[in-house]
């Protein structure tokens, strides 16, 4: 494994789509998506498409776990995590991991930018990476 | 006089070979044992609630627990179980419910011999987060997750294969790659 495992782009991943909500989705709804789909974030977009925030299973211990609230009375404005770091599909894994690290993230949206907007094609986790990692340790150790 | 010599200086300096970062990871490196890598577990015993399961996970900042009998490991309590069994599902209150319900048993572990690519290989191919690293008597004495091992392999990568290059220049990597 060398520098080449980590100066790939992020588009060479084999990536899943993601799971996108719109702005006033309520938690509940959120979750069935999430366990129906068995993401492990959702995307959340605004009325014109734009990336506006993340919501991991994190965000569901804390804010709805550890409280004791019930999903289906809070939306999910009220526990995103709002204007989430970015990358490009074009960047390579190694930032990705290294955003991962420095920001405690698990994932990352993939972004296109316009001016100052930023439209959701995608989004990398951790366990991608693990698995693009896996595929270069298997590879050598046939060799 | 002496701005030429800063400028000859300088010059020495810029034909001066960069000193070569490891730009590898030996597999030394990617064998290492789980010993050096893994940090302390975080465990609650069974018989907890869900609720407190939940409550040490916010507190100590895991995505898992380590559910322990007689310090003896019986499962794994973490967020995905907590997305997949829990919520929005009828189970009553999770202040009196046992761990034990929801936890998963018998998770797949490992050993403080165990190599560091042999964890990773697991991880992928189970779809794990964590791995439970146990004694010979099945006491969890650490764990290893994603995070760690992501914050392994930039320990042993240079800063600029990781950093960011400014918006200016991914703007111009990606005009070219365009064209």
């Amino acid at each position: 494994m060398d520098a080449r495992t980590l100066s790939s782009p992020i588009s060479t991943l084999n990536l899943n789509q993601p799971c996108y909500v719109e702005l006033g989705t309520s938690v509940q709804e959120v979750i069935s998506l999430m366990q129906e789909g068995q993401f492990g974030c959702v995307l959340v977009v605004d009325s014109q498409d734009r990336l506006v925030g993340i919501v991991t299973e994190r965000d569901f211990l804390a804010k709805i776990m550890g409280k004791q609230v019930n999903p289906a009375d809070v939306i999910v404005d009220e526990i995103m995590t709002p204007s989430p770091e970015c990358l490009r599909p074009t960047d390579t894994v190694a930032f990705a991991l290294n955003l991962m690290q420095l920001g405690h993230y698990r994932h990352i949206p993939l972004v296109i930018r316009d001016q100052k907007d930023a439209y959701p094609v995608g989004v990398v986790s951790i366990k991608d990476i693990m698995n693009h990692v896996a595929t270069f340790l298997e590879a050598g150790k046939e060799e | 006089m002496l701005y030429e010599e800063i400028v000859d200086e300088e010059l020495a300096i810029m034909d001066e070979e960069p000193e070569e970062p490891s730009k590898t990871l030996s597999p030394h490196e990617i064998q290492m044992p789980l010993r050096s890598l893994m940090r302390l577990p975080v465990t609650i015993e069974l018989g907890a609630s869900i609720q407190e399961a939940i409550n040490l996970m916010i507190e100590n900042r895991v995505g898992a627990v380590l559910v322990v009998s007689d310090g003896v490991l019986k499962g794994i309590f973490g967020e995905r179980d907590v997305l997949l069994k829990i919520l929005n599902k009828p189970v009553g209150d999770v202040a009196q419910i046992p761990v034990e319900h929801f936890m998963k048993a018998d998770p797949h572990i490992a050993h403080v011999e165990d190599s560091l690519d042999t964890a990773i290989l697991h991880m992928a191919r189970g779809g794990f987060r964590h791995i439970p690293v146990v004694n010979e008597l099945d006491q969890p004495v650490g764990m290893v997750s994603t995070r760690h091992i992501v914050s392994y392999i930039i320990d042993h990568f240079p800063q600029e294969v990781l950093t960011l290059p400014p918006e200016p220049v991914r703007e111009a990597m990606q005009a070219r790659e365009g064209a």
